[in-house]
């Protein structure tokens, strides 16, 4: 633990590091930020739901029943979110055994199995007919823009930022 | 049938497969999946732990009188999300070692009791206090001995032990604190040679013996033992909190230390007025931060073992 300093914030995405080394704070990676993890983890969850939801529940339900659905799906979205933690670390492991990521931390190495997940739904959001379709779009923008930021973050060598 | 009993013991609401579960998502789970899963998990306990949903409902029924009995089952509900968020920062701090901050609210006796040869830190069931022993022994690189309400379950003590020990780096030992003398002598010499022991003096745990006290105007059951160990070594009592204030983010609260006198007449009537002391600064913390205090099991109440 440390005393608590007044020091700038920090985050974990490249796109957020990027744009807080641009003004001139701290781009190193960190864990610490709540709103940062609050607001991604809820937009995560969003989209895994969305995406359940346009698959799942038939139209024309009654609303009674659609309803039930919705709370239902709440909770599947969680169960879900358990197995695939589980069928990540299985996968993580099978990687290590064949040489590959031994020294990403299995923390991240999930995170990055979870955004190809999250982004495959995305994708599949942005293509449907519903109005879900802009989240989608959202999702794939920062996405896109968060891998623009790794590779800038990367490029300067001058500095001695770990990406 | 015993075998398969105890296997099924694991999974119960004190099992250690929770306890577990808990350290492989800290290793596996994104910081940010997080937020949405410490909701998911506490209500699910909030309806599987009913015991300890009760218990916790009564406790606020004395800390706020007059509150609605809906209004309180929020209230628990934001207790159980508190206490998810905190056993999963200690996890986080044992296993992935990265960065908390904290404040210190009392730095003056925080320094007085690092310096202190032979000191009791008196702490209840609140923030956290796993948490608060390990950050002790790193900041002032002195040996603690903690003193724990037994688990129910064996193989979660040994679990919580071992997590205990590993986040203090070997500078935290763990007791259980059972109703037989041994520990009682083994921690009065270990005050006497300098050391420090941290005890809880919120929740009476068993046959342990304990002492009659006033509490938000309601009698209730505190632990006798951290009282007679300060009466008989002479030890002064640090009544020491870790609040969580925000994410990662702690307060460590230190208040002033009590002292118990030995007056050699009345000794009960010394530990009387070192008790309401300790009432005093105890209920003043539990008004300000009922939703930390994670007293899940019977022992303040007088009628909680029939609950």
């Amino acid at each position: 633990m440390n005393k608590i300093v007044n020091r700038s914030p920090q985050f974990y995405f490249s796109l957020l590091r990027f744009i807080a080394m641009l003004r001139g704070g701290d781009a190193r990676r960190a864990e610490s930020n709540a709103v940062e993890a609050t607001l991604v983890g809820l937009l995560t969850y969003l989209i895994h739901y969305l995406f359940f939801a346009t698959q799942v529940i038939p139209a024309g339900v009654a609303p009674w029943l659609g309803a039930l659905l919705l709370i239902l799906l709440a909770f599947w979205v969680w169960l879900f979110w358990l197995l695939l933690f589980y069928i990540n670390s299985v996968i993580i492991k099978l990687l290590r055994r064949c040489g590959l990521f031994p020294a990403i931390p299995t923390r991240r190495a999930q995170s990055i199995l979870w955004g190809v997940v999250t982004t495959a739904m995305a994708c599949a959001l942005h293509m449907s007919d519903a109005w879900v379709h802009e989240l989608g779009a959202i999702w794939l923008v920062a996405v896109a823009m968060n891998l623009a930021a790794a590779i800038l973050l990367a490029l300067r060598s001058d500095s001695q930022i770990p990406t | 049938m015993h075998s398969s009993r105890n296997w099924a013991r694991r999974f119960a609401v004190r099992g250690v497969f929770w306890r577990q579960y808990l350290d492989w998502a800290t290793l596996n789970m994104p910081f940010y999946t997080y937020p949405v899963l410490h909701f998911f998990m506490t209500f699910f306990f909030f309806f599987f732990a009913a015991p300890a949903r009760r218990i916790v409902l009564a406790h606020l029924a004395i800390i706020l009188p007059g509150s609605s009995r809906a209004m309180n089952y929020l209230r628990v509900f934001r207790t159980f999300h508190n206490y998810s968020w905190t056993i999963s920062e200690a996890a986080i701090h044992k296993l992935n070692k990265e960065e908390f901050a904290y404040e210190i609210i009392g730095p003056d006796w925080l320094d007085q009791l690092g310096a202190a040869r032979g000191a009791i830190v008196l702490t209840a069931h609140m923030g956290n206090y796993d948490l608060g022993a390990a950050l002790f022994a790193e900041k002032f690189h002195r040996e603690i001995r903690v003193v724990r309400a037994p688990e129910p379950d064996q193989q979660t003590a040994q679990h919580v032990s071992a997590s205990l020990e590993k986040s203090g780096e070997g500078a935290v030992k763990v007791d259980y604190n059972t109703a037989g003398a041994l520990l009682s002598f083994d921690l009065l010499n270990a005050l006497r040679r300098g050391e420090i022991v941290s005890l809880q003096g919120d929740l009476v745990a068993g046959d342990v013996a304990a002492i009659r006290a006033r509490i938000f105007g309601k009698e209730v059951r505190l632990p006798n033992g951290p009282f007679v160990l300060a009466q008989v070594s002479q030890a002064p009592i640090y009544p020491l909190f870790i609040a969580r204030s925000g994410y990662r983010s702690y307060q460590i609260i230190v208040r002033e230390p009590i002292t118990v006198l030995r007056t050699g007449r009345d000794r009960e009537g010394d530990i009387a007025q070192a008790v309401e002391k300790w009432c005093q600064v105890l209920e003043q913390l539990l008004a300000e931060r009922w939703d930390q205090w994670f007293a899940f099991a019977p022992g303040f109440l007088f009628d909680e073992q029939n609950r």
